[in-house]
This record gives structure tokens, sequence and C-alpha cells, in this order.
């Protein structure tokens, strides 16, 4: 449905976007995960036309977007990361109002409006203006805003930002319908749990450039055989560098004065790993075993955490 | 789509109505204040109303007799209030602010003035007033010009005037001196160009009500009549506040695009539409509309407010439509030159004040500098309109060519604010 072709965008000498390249089927969410300023937002600017790139070209159904603007619109659903709502319209006629700007016919904006809202659990709240709503109902309004003419891409721009965990996972819960219904979806976030959860694939995304791209069990496996042990102890007076052969053993993901973020190479027993860990010359306070996340991956490829 | 737009924005005007109603309540209020203190003592008619002022004759002579009692009589009795006082009451009462000026008749007034020594009428304006003296001194300027006009033309039938008003005045001298001179002024009318005093036959001729209007002094007496129109002072002053704050109005409703960019939904309609002129025309819309209703409510609600009647009601109307055209136009092009709505407000205030100060809103043109009344108001479309629209009170004159120049700016204003907007948004919306 979608496909990104190594677009790019510079703001003067900054290259917020650099030859980032994915694509996105029906009934598919891909993820585009990054820290803040990691050029998600650049990228879905450019992808639903607010921006043109530098180089590369977007296709939406086959067809690249610069050849007919007009029908690739058309095709598309955008939720951008701020509330571009009116606060003074009820959350009932903010709808109805981009359904007739997306060219709907105003009976039929006004049955779609009327579905999205009994959708997003918002029924009751239909007549009153939008600045009466809290967060999580204005973010389920923006989100609606994007789909009354039942777009098959849809952009969701971070749509749960700053919103309590009960609202969040109510927009995820729809977000889910949505795919199960057949749209393709491109979501971008910082949260390493949506990612997780919600996306069947997943970009990397920092500095403008896709680090790395896949399944979430596929980005794992980049870990090695998914034994990662977080060692907190005090490492003031003693190196990884060195002890002998922890190198060959353990590859560092992390590193601060209190604690080490390892990920055992090759394949090994964690009670062997556990023991070789225990004996490291340092005064150690804790040693634990985990799954390796999306952070350990993001760690591994950038050198810090996600939400640095 | 300009109908959901429209939609769109008069529902939000509806629902966050305190900014427009300030501007919609300002004219009213200042005019209101401001025609309750120089209009005082106007009466029920709330036209300009007689003006009170004392005459000081220190001459005690036929000639200050006359012009003592030139003020009591007809349609100059209609407007003025002549009281007779002794200086230092006069001045007392000028300080109470029960007098709109004394007029001082010097000792041997007459005398000088018939033997041809330069004399001098003092006139003492009341500093708290601003109208009233004023008109006050047009009129002793037109009387002092016709003593001027006289002197030069019937210098040679002076003594017989001396001796018919020296000791007990010989009335029938006088009168066989009034129809000579009166013989003679009619034979050469034609050649006193203009004539600062006309002379007709006439017995009752209607006059420009009131000579604070551009055409005052010209001349004490007209022979075209006309249905009599009253001058109100209410409406001189709203249709320059109109003027001025139809502009702000304007503004308020055009930088609503700035708002829509700084509130992303601008962006959101650029996810849906390739055209973004169709969203600007909408706020022009939006703003024609909304300016529309301004103008009704200030214009039409001041009419009842101040109980008077706008003359030639379609004149006005569509002259104030042409205006607000002009208005949209103009806050377009500030909306898409400035970069974001704390600028382009900055802007089209100040642009509003000029364009009101320099074109005659705020006050008469005939109060600002001889060069600029000359060469940059007439440029104004403010001074268009809200001189025209004062024009409408006592002329048939052509109010069509300044609405059609109105409409005409309003409409380039329009186009170069589309051309604007396309190559701002060229690079996307952003």
């Amino acid at each position: 449905m979608l496909k990104v072709s190594a677009i790019s965008k510079a703001f003067g000498a900054i290259r917020a976007v650099d030859s980032v390249s994915f694509h996105v089927s029906e009934g598919e969410i891909y993820g585009l995960l990054g820290p803040n300023g990691a050029g998600k937002t650049t990228t879905i600017s450019m992808v639903c036309g607010l921006l043109r790139p530098d180089a590369g070209e977007v296709y939406v159904n086959g067809k690249p977007f610069s050849a007919n603007p007009v029908e690739a619109k058309r095709l598309m659903g955008v939720t951008p990361q701020d509330l571009a709502l009116y606060e003074e319209l009820t959350g009932l006629e903010n709808l109805e109002f981009w359904g007739r700007i997306a060219g709907l016919k105003a009976a039929e904006a006004r049955i779609r409006a009327v579905e999205l809202l009994e959708a997003l659990s918002l029924t009751d709240r239909a007549n009153d203006a939008v600045k009466n709503y809290s967060g999580g109902m204005k973010r389920r309004i923006n989100l609606g805003c994007a789909l009354l003419h039942r777009p098959k891409l849809v952009l969701l721009d971070e749509p749960t930002v700053g919103i309590d965990p009960q609202a969040r996972a109510k927009i995820l819960e729809f977000i889910t319908e949505l795919r199960a219904a057949g749209t393709a979806i491109l979501y971008t976030t910082h949260y390493l749990e949506e990612a997780e959860t919600l996306c069947q694939r997943i970009g990397i995304i920092d500095h403008g450039k896709v680090l790395a791209e896949g399944t979430l069990s596929q980005l794992q496996e980049r870990l090695g055989e998914g034994l990662v042990f977080t060692v907190d102890a005090d490492f003031a007076g003693s190196t990884p560098a060195q002890w002998q052969g922890f190198a060959e053993r353990f590859r560092i993901l992390q590193q601060s004065e209190k604690q080490l973020v390892v990920a055992a190479v090759g394949d090994r027993d964690p009670a062997d790993c556990l023991k070789a860990l225990l004996a490291l010359p340092v005064r150690m306070q804790n040693v634990s075993l985990k799954r390796p996340s999306l952070n350990d991956v993001f760690l591994q490829l950038t050198g810090r955490q996600l939400r640095e | 789509m300009l109908r959901a737009l429209l939609a769109k924005d008069l529902r939000r005007a509806r629902r966050n109505p305190l900014p427009w109603l300030l501007n919609l309540a300002l004219p009213i209020l200042i005019t209101a204040v401001i025609g309750m203190v120089f209009g005082r003592g106007s009466g029920n008619d709330n036209s300009l109303g007689r003006i009170k002022f004392a005459v000081v004759d220190e001459d005690k002579s036929q000639l200050a007799d006359f012009l003592r009692g030139a003020g009591n009589q007809g349609k100059a009795a209609q407007y003025l209030e002549p009281v007779f006082l002794e200086r230092e009451e006069a001045d007392q009462q000028l300080r109470d602010d029960k007098l709109s000026a004394i007029l001082v008749l010097p000792k041997n007034f007459t005398s000088n003035y018939l033997t041809g020594v330069k004399t001098q009428l003092e006139l003492v304006k009341n500093p708290a007033e601003q109208i009233h003296p004023a008109v006050l001194e047009e009129l002793l300027g037109v009387v002092v010009s016709a003593l001027n006009a006289i002197s030069r033309n019937f210098n040679s039938e002076f003594p017989a005037w001396r001796d018919a008003l020296s000791g007990e005045p010989d009335y029938h001298e006088i009168a066989r001196l009034v129809d000579q001179t009166g013989n003679k002024i009619q034979a050469a009318r034609k050649y006193l160009i203009p004539p600062l005093v006309g002379y007709t036959n006439v017995v009752e001729v209607p006059k420009p009500a009131a000579s604070t209007g551009p055409n005052a002094g010209t001349s004490a007496s007209t022979s075209e009549a006309k249905p009599e129109q009253k001058f109100n002072l209410f409406a001189y002053l709203l249709a320059g506040m109109a003027g001025m704050f139809l502009l702000m109005l304007a503004n308020q409703a055009m930088n609503d695009l700035h708002r829509e960019l700084e509130k992303r939904t601008f962006e959101r309609y650029t996810t849906l539409h390739e055209r973004l002129l169709p969203f600007v025309a909408g706020k022009a819309l939006f703003t024609i509309v909304i300016v529309s209703i301004g103008a009704a409510i200030i214009l039409g609600g001041g009419q009842l407010l101040f109980h008077f009647r706008w003359p030639r009601p379609l004149a006005m109307s569509l002259l104030t439509l042409a205006y607000v055209c002009f208005a949209t136009g103009l806050m377009a092009v500030t909306v898409a030159i400035m970069p974001d709505e704390r600028r382009a407000n900055a802007l089209n205030n100040v642009m509003t004040l000029i364009f009101s100060m320099a074109g005659g809103c705020m006050f008469p043109t005939d109060q600002l500098p001889a060069a600029m009344r000359e060469y940059v108001s007439p440029l104004l479309p403010t001074y268009w309109f809200a001189n025209t629209a004062r024009e409408l009170w006592w002329s048939d004159g052509s109010w069509y060519i300044p609405a059609a120049k109105l409409a005409l700016v309003g409409a380039l204003g329009v186009a170069l604010a589309a051309f604007l907007f396309k190559r701002k948004f060229e690079k996307g919306a952003r």
C-alpha cells in the first residue's frame, strides 16, 4: 500500500531524514520507533505531502505520490502529533467538518461521525465542546478526524503521546480494529511497549536514518541468543577491558559507573553466564537476566537508551 | 466546501464572541462618549444643538446692536444662543463651562470700521469644547470676510452710514441706505466670485444644517432648494468610528488564518487537499460576512441607539459593503505577508490607526496639516468611505465612484493575497 524509497530531507545544514526506505502492506501496522528528534515526524510529513522530499519517492498504492497527489491524499488519513482540532466546536462538529472537507456530503458525514464517536467511545460527549474534553478524549477525536473518509492508508504520528494508560489502551484497541479491517497503518512512536505489542514490523530510526528493520523477533535476534544481563556493581576501580576473556564471552550494550548491560555471545548456558558475571572482580550488588527488549536493540544500535 | 468552511468559522465565532463584541461595542461606546461630551446641550433631536455664547458689547453703538441682534434672527436663532453679558460675568461663565465662547465687540468698533481704521473682533473659545467653538470661529470668519468685502466695495457710502448711525439714529435714512446697498450688491453679484456673502430675494432658503461639514463657510445662503437633512453629530462620528473598527474586525477575522496555522488545522486540511486556495477563499468569505454583520450592528445599532436615520440607506449599504471588501482585501494581504499572528496584528493595528487618522475617521481631515489634507487623505480608502458616508447627509454627490474604488481595491487585495499564499506554501504547508 505504501512504499517509501530512499527519501531525504535537509533543513539548512541539518539532515533531518537521510535516505529512509520502508514499506507498509494492507492489514499491517508498521512502527517507526525512535527518540524525539529522530526524524519520524519529518518522514511522515513527506509521506503525506506536507513536505517535499529533497530526494527519493513515495509510492501510494503503487503510484508515485508526486505524479498524482490528489489521488494519493484521497487514499490517506493523517493524524498529526499535535491536536489539530477546533476547540470551540463539539466532537461531533469536528468530525462532521473534516468529513465534509474530505469530500463527503453533509448527511453522510453526519452518519459516519456518529459511527466513529461510537467506535471511539465518545457518544455521550458528542455535543460537548472539545475544549472541555480530557487529553485522552481529544486524542481520540484527533484520530477520528482522519478516518471519516475511510482511508486505506492511515498515518499516525505518535497518537498516544501525553495521555494516561487507560486512554492509551482504548486508542490502541481501536487501531488494532482498524488493522483487522485491512487498513495499512504507519505508526510512529517512542514508546517501546506500543511498538512491541502493536506493530507487525518495526523500523528503528535515529538521526534521520533507519538503523534496523524487521519483526520484533528478527530485531531481538540481532542480540544473539536472547540472553541479556544487567549487572549492578561499583565499576569505578575496575573496567571490562581489564577483565581477561570477558570480551570473548559478552558484548557490552551499555556501561556506567554503577551498571553494566551485556549480551551473551554465542550459544551459552545462562547458569554459566551468571557464574562468570558473579566472579567479576568488582563489588557486586545484583545480577539479573532478562529477555532482550527493543530498548536493548536500540541500545546496541545507538549506544544510548531510547528515552535519553 | 466553501459553505462548510464558512459554517465552521461562524460557529467558532459564535462560541467565542468576546473578541468580536469588543470590536463592535467600542465604536458605539466611543461615539456615545465623544458625542455627549462635544455635543452636549443638543436637545432631544441629537443634532448639533444650539451654541451658547456670550456677546460682550464694549462699543454700545447701533452697528453693535445690529450684530447683537443678528444672532437672534431667523435660522441663526435655531443654532445660536447669544447671551449679552459684561466681560467679567462672561469670563466667569466660560470658566464654569456654561458657554462655548465669548465674542467681544471692542470699544469704538463702529466708528473705527466706518472710518477705515483697523479694528478687531475678539473671540474667546472655551478650551474644554471642540466643535461648538470651532463652528463659531467659522461663522465669525464669514462675518469678518463680509464686513471686509463691504468695506472694500461700499467705502464711498460709509460717511452717510456714519451720519445715520451717530447720535439718535435716523431709521428712514438707514432704510434708504439698506435699499441702495442692496441694489448695488445685486448688480455686482456675478463678479463676487466666490461670493462670500450672497444676496438673494428668496425669503426662506434651506441651508446646510450646520457649518461643521466640508462645505462650511463657503456661502451664507444657497438658492438650490432640496429636502432639509439635519446634520447629526453622532452619525458624523459613527461613520468614522465604523471605518476604523471595521478594519479591526477584518483584522480579527482574517488573522484567523494564522490561528489555523498555529493550531495545525490548516496542516490537516493540506493532508486532504492539494489546492490551498479554497481554504484562503473561505477565510476571506468569512471575513466579508462577519465584517458585514459588524457593519450592520455598528451602523444600524448606532442609528437606533442615537435616534437618527442614515440618509439614502441603499447608497450607505452599498458603500459599506464596498468598504467591507476593501477591509478584507487589505487584511488578507498583510496576513499573507506577515509570518505569524502577533506580527500581523502589530502591523494591522498600526496601519489601521494611520489609515483612520489620515483618512478622517478619528477626526475631520480639516484638522490635519494642509499637505496631508490635500495630498494624502484623498488617496486613502478610509477617507473614501468616511467622507462619502458623511457627504450623504448634505449632498447628492456620487457615492458610487468611491464605492467602486473601494470594491476594486478590495478585489485586488484578495487576488494579491492569494498569489502570496500560493508562493508561501509552494514548498509545503510548513
